[in-house]
């Protein structure tokens, strides 16, 4: 194929769509005139969407509207369940870009937690501090050790083991000792 | 004067749900035509069009006019279509039964206008290359044909670029013109 001939051919989408510039339109139309293959071939594209807006959109069948709205109302009128409501408060807010918020929030609070027990010296932890907090039914876990001496932070994020029963998780928020 | 659809949608975010009812009669049937050509089924199609209206009430609040409401409606639309085809993964002999029935009918009823063999078999080999789209390419392609969408519009509703949309109408097309070389 010569190398005008496939330049047109890439750009007859566009060119059918009516979204090629000026001067790249009239190039592809005089190419056109001169081609007969590749006429042959946008013959063929715009048979393709003459059929296709014929399947789909004169098969379509009118909907009258009086039916329609009121199936809309009755949505909007009908008092969610209590499922449904949680489904939608989750995906409203642990969907991105909502969820990005977590993140620092889930940081600052430990840094805030932390921070308390290094200037009040709250009594809790007077030396060590660590904690276990569960994330999710999944068995996934974050633990924060703090040792006061070398003034050590380590954020740990880890997962049962599977067949790890409920309660050896609950044990492990138990403060440890270092 | 006829309201514009911001104006419309700005007396649905103050409460007034007769506001609503005008934006659902300019657009259901719209939405209507593109659900069906993505999830190939009548019935489904007009409970997802109606979840579509539902759902943008819901959210109506949220719309602050930054893209225009029909691009904002539509993206809420083919979302929800590609999601629940995606979910309930029917059998696509079921577009091409539905579809043979509407035939029938306007058989029936009105003079068809691909009353030709030739252009009986097209069209049925047609639905079957639409059936074969990826639920992307679908789209791209109910939205540009059915609804004369520009490629800008296109990529806001399917949250791609523009040069995604072109990419995805060139491939779709060229797969639709392979599948029916012989009728074309």
């Amino acid at each position: 194929m010569r190398e005008d001939c496939e330049r047109t051919r890439e750009s007859l989408s566009r060119w059918v769509d009516g979204d090629l510039s000026a001067s790249d339109a009239e190039a592809i139309r005089l190419h056109l005139g001169s081609c007969a293959a590749c006429d042959g071939e946008r013959r063929q594209l715009e048979k393709l969407e003459f059929s296709l807006k014929s399947v789909l959109v004169s098969d379509v069948p009118r909907i009258d509207f009086e039916p329609f709205w009121a199936g809309v109302r009755e949505r909007i009128k009908k008092k969610p369940s209590r499922r449904e409501a949680i489904m939608e408060w989750s995906r409203s807010t642990f969907t991105p870009p909502a969820l990005v918020w977590t993140v620092p929030a889930v940081i600052v609070v430990l840094l805030g937690v932390l921070s308390m027990n290094s200037f009040w010296r709250l009594g809790w932890q007077r030396n060590n501090f660590a904690a276990v907090e569960s994330i999710d039914a999944h068995g996934r876990n974050v633990a924060l050790l703090r040792e006061d001496e070398t003034k050590t932070t380590v954020i740990w994020l880890y997962q049962n083991q599977e067949g790890e029963d409920e309660s050896s998780g609950e044990n492990a928020e138990t403060t440890p000792s270092f | 004067m006829e309201s514009s659809d911001w104006e419309l949608v700005q007396k649905c975010q103050a409460g007034k749900i007769d506001a609503f009812q005008e934006l659902v009669s300019r657009y259901h049937q719209k939405i209507y035509t593109v659900i069906v050509g993505l999830l190939r089924n009548r019935e489904d199609a007009l409970e997802v069009a109606q979840e579509t209206f539902f759902r943008a009430y819901r959210k109506i609040k949220s719309f602050q006019g930054g893209s225009s409401f029909y691009t904002w409606l539509y993206r809420i639309a083919v979302n929800i279509a590609i999601d629940s085809q995606r979910r309930q993964k029917r059998n696509p002999l079921d577009f091409r039964e539905t579809m043979d029935g509407l035939f029938e009918e306007q058989n029936e009823v009105a003079k068809d206008p691909f009353s030709d063999v030739h252009d009986r078999e097209l069209r049925e080999k047609l639905v079957s290359a639409i059936n074969d789209l990826t639920p992307e390419h679908k789209a791209v392609i109910i939205l540009r044909t059915v609804e004369g969408l520009s490629y800008k519009d296109i990529g806001e509703i399917l949250g791609c670029s523009e040069g995604t949309v072109m990419s995805r109408l060139h491939y779709a097309r060229k797969k639709l013109q392979q599948k029916l070389s012989v009728f074309l």
